[in-house]
């Protein structure tokens, strides 16, 4: 550990290996039963690069010493992709946060936070194509490391579709991914290399304008043509936010609509809410379900769990099924969770990431577990993750068997 | 809710990453979400702390930025501010240099040292008894008494009758109360209220935030547990030149920018009478870009200055940046340790905007 320690402190200039320090990058959002903390291993340490060579020298002393990584951008997924399972070294990318405009597109590095670009972005005229629901705290490469949809994913489609290429190390260098190959990276937690930049298409800021529309949910998925952005709220959520007490559909357009006669105001809040989903937990502890659910098979689905409080986002190409549950006992809540995307599954949808929680489902392309191994022969890239079963995932696959 | 069920609360969302001192820091353990889980996990007896892990708990200027985007509403700043006693109550603070401040404070009755004969130094005029007390605080009394004097002035200019306590003016307390040290500051309160007491006040005009909090919030729930009676209003001075104040506009126009006083803002909700005062002295006025509910803190409040001064100043910094990306040329506020130390900041700054305290710009220019 010694000569560990030594390399190390020759190698970055941010480390730490404080317990308590160790102890907090051990988790992200997900919370975890005193149970099931026991297969989670604190890390060894926590480096913050700042710079490419220092997450090369990183992955040089990962190699040496057989320690793995573990990137993680603002710990905000809820599928334990920055979790621990293994003594290893967290990579926190926090600090390498700058960007720049570049012919029309945004190059930022891995740690700068959505929200913050966007701002900055507005300022020069552009605006981002697409950016997560949980834009205030979560990071470019956290969001890209895990795929998935958001603000703006209607017209746009998912994160993958937005970015013209990305920069990642591994233990060979920095190499620059784009097109066919960005699949290998887009939602694969870091176990294949880890994002350094994206760089990200743009398009011109002009304000949306924001409609509410009182309408069923099976209505809705015949008025969201033409729109930027579309999401969806049942009666019990838009209660548990303070968004009214009626269903609502959120219909944002790029441009502004002078023939639309919906209720701008509520339109407006709603949208002003975007990022405040969690507001459904100010009263009580509740956990998240997610499924992706193709258009075809939605309003069935949506009978199914209405029940719930729910929200859906129209994508491109499928809608994202948000369940937000009570929290009335942990394993009980999970149980349902599974449920949840048990239910997806029968109507042809699918988990909406794999992380930590669900690396068994079929969401990956078969040639991805290939790449891995001739990237890391050693798995040192996040073990434990995106492909690869660890504890926790053996034992909801056991719950996903409980009829 | 006591803190340890406002601990278990937290989502872990990261919305507090605003956090000013995180954000200088950069590490977990100084960010809201991180302090969060250590001090729950502290206080379920999962975990031991040593003296590094408290200092991270300390670095903190109780700016309440994280309580305003909580999404969950968590009350932040009491939870800091009980956290912080919890750790005195079991011998992990106060650190160093907030204890130091405690003792000066004992001997002097203000954390500066200064000579408590000397409080009412900057008085010009003749003290009158009066119901109306205005309470100057330390830092106008010892180190910026020309805000003491424009506040004395401009009450004078408009007609409102008041009284000062001189030697019988003790801090507030709110220092300690920030730090967690309960005792001097329930000491302070005691020496305050039974003055206030004994000279009849009715009503407690501030010109430091940091004071008005402490009066007018912290001092009734203080009396209440002892099981006492707080009868007093307590204004701050701006609210009062809002109100009453008839002002002539400034010869020259100039530009000017207002930072939010944390204590004055998201503590007490007071955003918009600053705000129409700056107007009303035709000071042509702009935003920085982090303004009322979402201003940057200056860095200087909750022990961090006094414990922290790197942190404290780099934060510092960043605000009189923002200000001088406006383009103005005062960077105005409304609390004398804000204009403290945001001045000696822009002085590192090479002072290329001039910090200022309101009143003493309203004060010059109010009409007969």
């Amino acid at each position: 550990m010694d000569s560990f320690k030594m390399e190390l402190s020759r190698s970055v200039k941010r480390y730490d290996f404080h317990p308590i320090q160790r102890m907090l990058y051990s988790q992200d959002l997900i919370r975890i039963s005193p149970f099931l903390k026991r297969f989670i291993k604190y890390p060894v340490c926590i480096v913050q690069p700042e710079s490419d060579e220092e997450v090369l020298a990183t992955l040089e002393i990962s190699r040496r010493f057989k320690i793995p990584v573990v990137p993680r951008g603002a710990a905000t997924s809820a599928y334990g992709g920055a979790t621990t399972l293994k003594n290893c070294m967290v990579i926190d990318f926090s600090r390498m946060n700058s960007f720049e405009i570049k012919n029309g597109c945004a190059v930022a590095e891995s740690g700068v936070v959505w929200l913050d670009l966007e701002k900055e972005l507005n300022k020069a005229g552009y605006a981002l194509r697409v950016y997560p629901t949980s834009a205030p705290a979560s990071t470019v490469g956290g969001w890209i490391a895990q795929g998935g949809y958001g603000v703006g994913s209607l017209r746009y489609g998912d994160i993958g579709k937005n970015v013209e290429w990305i920069e990642v190390a591994d233990f060979d260098g920095v190499k620059r991914v784009k097109g066919n190959e960005l699949k290998y990276y887009v939602g694969l937690f870091g176990t294949t290399g880890l994002i350094l930049r994206a760089c990200l298409k743009l398009r011109e800021n002009r304000e949306p304008s924001n409609y509410a529309v009182k309408c069923s949910f099976k209505e809705s998925l015949n008025l969201i043509e033409g729109a930027y952005h579309a999401s969806y709220m049942n009666r019990s959520l838009s209660k548990m936010v303070g968004c009214g007490d009626a269903e609502s559909l959120l219909l944002s357009f790029e441009d502004q609509k002078s023939d639309l006669d919906f209720d701008v105001e509520l339109g407006n809040k709603i949208w002003k809410r975007r990022f405040y989903l969690l507001k459904a937990a100010k009263n009580a502890n509740i956990i998240f379900t997610e499924a992706v659910l193709p258009y075809e098979t939605v309003s069935e689905f949506y009978q199914k769990v209405g029940n719930l409080a729910i929200k859906a986002i129209f994508t491109q190409d499928c809608v994202v099924m948000l369940g937000i549950l009570p929290e009335r006992g942990y394993y009980s809540t999970a149980l349902k969770v599974v449920k949840f995307i048990k239910m997806a599954e029968k109507h042809g949808g699918r988990a909406y990431a794999t992380g930590m929680l669900f690396p068994h489902k079929k969401i990956l392309d078969e040639d991805i577990r290939d790449y891995k191994k001739a990237v890391d022969p050693e798995n040192l890239l996040n073990p434990g993750k995106a492909m690869q079963s660890n504890a926790i995932s053996k034992l909801i696959r056991l719950a996903e068997m409980i009829p | 809710m006591n803190i340890q069920e406002i601990a278990a609360r937290c989502s872990r969302c990261g919305y507090c990453n605003v956090c000013p001192t995180y954000r200088v820091e950069g590490w977990e353990s100084v960010s809201p979400r991180g302090k969060i889980q250590i001090a729950l996990s502290f206080l379920n007896g999962n975990i031991k702390i040593d003296a590094r892990t408290v200092k991270d708990i300390f670095k903190c200027s109780v700016c309440g930025l994280c309580e305003e985007v909580c999404p969950i509403d968590l009350p932040l700043i009491d939870f800091w501010e009980e956290l912080r006693y919890v750790m005195s109550k079991n011998g992990y603070a106060p650190l160093s240099v907030h204890k130091k401040l405690k003792e000066i404070t004992y001997r002097y009755f203000n954390p500066y040292s200064g000579d408590q004969d000397r409080r009412d130094e900057w008085v010009n005029f003749e003290i009158k008894p009066s119901k109306t007390l205005y309470f100057a605080g330390c830092t106008a009394s010892f180190k910026l008494q020309n805000l003491a004097k424009a506040t004395a002035n401009a009450l004078n200019k408009l007609g409102i009758e008041f009284t000062i306590a001189g030697r019988n003016e003790y801090c507030c307390g709110s220092p300690f109360l920030r730090t967690g040290q309960k005792d001097i500051f329930e000491k302070l309160f005691e020496r305050n209220l039974r003055y206030w007491e004994r000279a009849g006040i009715e009503r407690i005009i501030t010109s430091c935030p940091g004071c008005y909090r402490t009066i007018s919030r912290d001092y009734p729930r203080i009396a209440e547990e002892k099981g006492q009676e707080f009868n007093i209003e307590v204004v701050h001075t701006v609210s009062i030149l809002e109100r009453m104040g008839r002002f002539e506009e400034v010869e020259k126009k100039v530009k000017g920018t207002y930072h939010d006083p944390c204590h004055l803002g998201r503590h007490m909700g007071m955003y918009d009478e600053p705000r129409n005062v700056i107007r009303k002295l035709g000071i042509e006025f702009v935003e920085m870009e982090r303004t009322k509910e979402y201003s940057l803190c200056c860095g200087a409040g909750g022990g961090l200055r006094s414990q922290f001064k790197e942190i404290s100043f780099e934060i510092g910094k960043q605000r009189v940046l923002e200000a001088m990306e406006t383009g103005a040329e005062y960077l105005i506020t409304c609390c004398p340790f804000c204009e403290y130390h945001l001045s000696k900041s822009a002085e590192k700054l090479g002072n290329k905007i001039k910090v200022v305290d309101l009143v003493e710009i309203a004060e010059k220019l109010i009409s007969p």
